[in-house]
């Protein structure tokens, strides 16, 4: 019995769209929730153009879909993830079905690369494949199942519908973060505590698995029935919290040498989306606990790449003691006709809103407006110490950082620093 | 046993780890105590914060005591009420019965187990997280508190006034816990402080000492001499070892034995007599058991492994209750044996077990000898001294068997007497019920013994210390 995808009405407008504009391949990711009990496509979105590619885009780079994927994947709150990939070619079926896998496995091999949490066994592990003719419109779903390599494809319905996610809830938390974690004593700046850091961030992740989840205030029974989606159309939202405990520390020694350490301390604003067809409490706790490790990973990644800009700096100045950086801030944005659903992007210190935009339009294909966008739910924290070094010059940009940010960094720079000059003269000036 | 202000006495136990965490830039003394302390500050903070929770084990209860923040119950209502939510794997209905037991004053203790929670959730907005690098050659600090705090609680006290106890309990421990680890602190080596609970004597109850962890008792006598002056306890026995640890109603002992099987009994009462016991704990060892067949020869092993269980778990010994082998071996190597013996199945009496209680544990004891049975019931007098001074088990070997005697009731004006009997001929399992019903754990007359035998009786002296 293959599987049966409910996929929201804008998709097929999008897909008939892609369809007219063409000159080769189109490929792209499907996004969604995927439970035991149904599965969703609320959203897709077009592979962005790669202006280095060999032969100007013609032919399927794998490494491009699974990368975009990979970023995409970042901006995703709770409840949706990338479920699979389209690709619109008047190819035969035989050919593009091949390449369609070859697309899932990779793209599923390079997001599960980033997770620090562990896969449960109620999880689903097919995803979806979507073939669209442009010529004929015709549209051949299949699904494949990447735990195992050896899979073949099985034939799945999809089903357009309208209001797909109208009545969906949003379970949501602020939850603070407080993680410290010992430098070894010899080590080599940056890589080392790249690696002590993702290995406490693992630690850290279990910890919060492991949290007792109340919602709205109760510790509900698993397979109990939240009363979500009971009105069409009615905005439902649904509050948890999390109480932990920390690890129990085993080690002999309770002293122990070290080379230093890196703390993350503050706060994030988590958020999960969950389909209104009588979901349990189970589904709700274990989407909102992924997306609360998610984006505390995601942020300090974001951070470890941006490495070049601070080794930059401190080369020329004598070592700081201690140095402090922000982590990136989220910010929301609306999907628009989807009822509830929003996505995510995270905000440097030195970005505006207008490069959230651009990125949201890059990644998503999605038109955004900056008062559109919810920057509500968290607050750039102020560096305590008195060096506003970072923000201060624009970085020399000859190395590629990223891809995608590169392209509106220069830009927004300028205006950046003004900004935040302003803004330090301000504190300094001012009783705070 | 202590006897409760009114008739059910129900113990509030909150238990859970606190992640003692902290970067020490340097290590001379006095900079890393003040390291120290400002962390264990911060942990007070947290503990009265309001994101501390305290959740009741195996139920759907949940406290913020210091916002008064009560989920499924309203603070005005009394703790027992809480008894009603606990759900327990062999038990559908209400939680009473399987967390309470009877003394035999028909005072039973429950016990309420309580989880620390800190809750990571707050109202927002979030600001957003700093990633802090410090580059230094440094130490750091990193260890688990083993919170676990206590109080006793009459059934009326409201839920609301418990709580407040505990959280004063739990900031007291943390300030105890300072103490203890500045006080073991030798250079860069911490002991974790760890709590214990020890039920003393009336009118003190119920109290919770912190003592470093993985130090051992006899490291330890200074601190154990203070306290015996703080509690105003006897300072010739222990009540502070390790060993001597209050064992919560809802902790079964993993050995499988039982202990005290004779608290169930009623006692006899004799005119103008009185009831003289064994005080302490001991573990009821018989034929069979440990997977030996002694069946017929090892009455007065099983008896001297019973004497031996009780010097254990008073806490003057930490060597746990020896094997046949054992026993037999030690006898061997004070020479009072042959070689040959170890492995045979050979009777001992009153003389090697006092031997043995002298090799392996370093306890004297007297002997008593009658040269036959019907003088026991003259020794009425001897033998409640015995209890009330020693309060150790008798072993009493005579005729053809050994047993042991857990205490005795005597008149002096009439001059009647009973002697309380563990039987150490019983090859059943470890039934209560059974092995009370059935007396072999019971009260006996003077004509239990054997009138004409000579007997031998072995009687073990408490070593006089703390």
């Amino acid at each position: 019995m293959g599987r049966s995808y409910i996929v929201e009405d804008d998709v097929e407008g999008y897909l008939s769209k892609l369809c007219s504009q063409l000159a080769g391949p189109v490929t792209g990711l499907l996004i969604g929730q995927s439970t035991v009990q149904r599965d969703f496509v609320v959203m897709t979105t077009r592979t962005p153009q790669n202006d280095e590619s060999a032969d100007g885009g013609k032919s399927v780079d794998k490494e491009w879909v699974s990368e975009h994927a990979r970023q995409v994947s970042r901006m995703l709150p709770g409840g949706l993830s990338v479920l699979g990939v389209f690709i619109i070619s008047e190819s035969d079926a035989k050919d593009t079905l091949t390449t369609l896998r070859q697309l899932v496995f990779s793209v599923e091999n390079l997001i599960s690369s980033e997770r620090l949490w562990t896969p449960a066994d109620d999880d689903v592990t097919d995803c979806v494949t979507l073939h669209v003719n442009p010529k004929t419109r015709k549209t051949v779903c299949r699904t494949f199942d990447v735990k195992d390599p050896k899979s073949v494809a099985k034939p799945a319905d999809w089903k357009y519908q309208s209001g797909v996610c109208s009545s969906w809830a949003t379970v949501s938390c602020c939850l603070s973060v407080d993680l410290m974690v010992p430098l070894p004593e010899n080590m080599a700046f940056t890589r080392n505590m790249d690696d002590c850091l993702k290995e406490e961030l693992k630690v850290w992740a279990q910890q919060i698995e492991r949290g007792v989840c109340l919602i709205d205030g109760k510790k509900l029974p698993e397979d109990s029935e939240l009363k979500a989606g009971q009105k069409k159309n009615v905005r439902q939202t649904i509050s948890a919290q999390l109480l932990i405990t920390p690890d129990v520390q085993t080690a002999a020694d309770v002293v122990q040498r070290c080379g230093g350490c890196v703390s993350v301390r503050g706060a994030i604003h988590s958020r999960a989306f969950l389909h209104s067809n009588k979901p349990k409490a189970k589904l709700a706790e274990k989407l909102l606990k992924r997306d609360i490790v998610s984006t505390v990973a995601t942020r300090v990644q974001m951070l470890l790449e941006e490495p070049q800009k601070q080794n930059e700096e401190n080369k020329g100045r004598k070592q700081m003691a201690s140095e402090q950086s922000c982590l990136p801030r989220r910010v929301f944005c609306p999907v628009k006709s989807t009822g509830p659903l929003s996505v995510c992007d995270y905000q440097f210190s030195d970005e505006g809103l207008s490069e959230m935009t651009d990125r949201f339009k890059e990644m998503l294909d999605m038109d955004a407006a900056e008062e559109d966008l919810d920057a509500t739910c968290e607050i750039i924290a102020e560096v305590i110490e008195s060096e506003a070094t970072e923000e201060e010059e624009p970085a020399e940009e000859n190395e590629m950082l990223d891809p995608w940010r590169n392209n509106y960094i220069g830009v927004a720079m300028a205006t950046a620093v003004a900004l935040l000059a302003l803004a330090a003269s301000i504190m300094y000036l001012s009783d705070v | 046993m202590v006897l409760a202000d009114s008739e059910s006495a129900v113990i509030l136990r909150l238990r859970g780890p606190l992640d003692l965490k902290c970067q020490l830039d340097r290590i001379d003394e006095v900079p890393m105590q003040k390291a120290i302390s400002r962390t264990f500050e911060a942990l007070r903070l947290q503990v009265k914060s309001e994101s501390c929770v305290l959740a009741v084990c195996n139920s759907p209860v949940l406290i913020w005591p210091n916002k008064s923040v009560f989920e499924e119950i309203t603070p005005d209502a009394p703790f027992e009420d809480i008894f009603q939510f606990i759900q327990t794997d062999d038990q559908e209905t209400s939680g009473k019965k399987s967390t309470k037991k009877k003394n035999r004053k028909g005072v039973s203790t429950s016990i309420i187990n309580l989880s620390l929670m800190m809750e990571a959730t707050k109202p927002g907005p979030a600001s957003a997280p700093i990633l802090t690098r410090t580059v230094q050659k440094s130490h750091l600090l990193c260890a688990t508190l083993p919170m676990d705090c206590a109080v006793w609680s009459n059934g009326s006290d409201t839920i609301k006034d418990g709580c407040e106890r505990l959280m004063k309990a739990l900031t007291r421990q943390l300030f105890e816990m300072e103490k203890v680890t500045l006080q073991c602190m030798k250079g860069t080596t911490l002991r974790v402080p760890e709590p214990l609970h020890f039920l003393l004597p009336e009118p003190n109850g119920l109290v919770t000492v912190v003592f470093p962890r993985g130090e051992p008792d006899k490291e330890l006598e200074a601190q154990r001499r203070e306290l015996h002056g703080q509690f105003e306890l006897p300072d010739n026995r222990p009540f502070f070892r390790r060993a001597n640890a209050y064992h919560f109603p809802n902790e079964p002992y993993k050995d499988g034995y039982l202990r005290n099987p004779h608290t169930v009994l009623t006692h006899p009462t004799l005119d103008n007599g009185k009831v003289y016991l064994v005080q302490g704990i001991y573990s009821y060892h018989h034929y069979m058991q440990d997977r030996m067949d002694d069946n017929g020869w090892g009455c007065a092993y099983r008896s001297l492994q019973t004497i031996c269980s009780w010097f254990q778990q008073q806490g003057y010994v930490e060597r746990g209750v020896p094997s046949h082998k054992e026993i037999q071996q030690a006898l061997v190597e004070v020479g009072d044996k042959q070689a040959s013996f170890v492995g045979s199945r050979q009777w001992i009496g009153s003389i090697e077990v006092q031997a043995v209680l002298n090799h392996l544990l370093g306890v004297t004891s007297k002997i008593m000898f009658v040269s036959q049975g019907s003088e026991l019931a003259s020794k009425g007098r001897e033998l409640a001294n015995h209890f009330m001074t020693e309060g150790t088990p008798v072993m009493i070997g005579g005729g053809v068997l050994a047993h042991t005697i857990l205490g005795v009731a005597w008149s002096e004006t009439t001059g009647e007497i009973r002697y309380l009997i563990l039987d150490p001929h019983y090859t059943g399992a470890e039934d209560l019920q059974v092995i009370t019903e059935k007396g072999w754990c019971g009260w006996k007359g003077p004509d239990f013994w054997d009138q004409t035998a000579y007997y031998n009786l072995c009687l073990p002296q408490r070593p006089r210390v703390i």
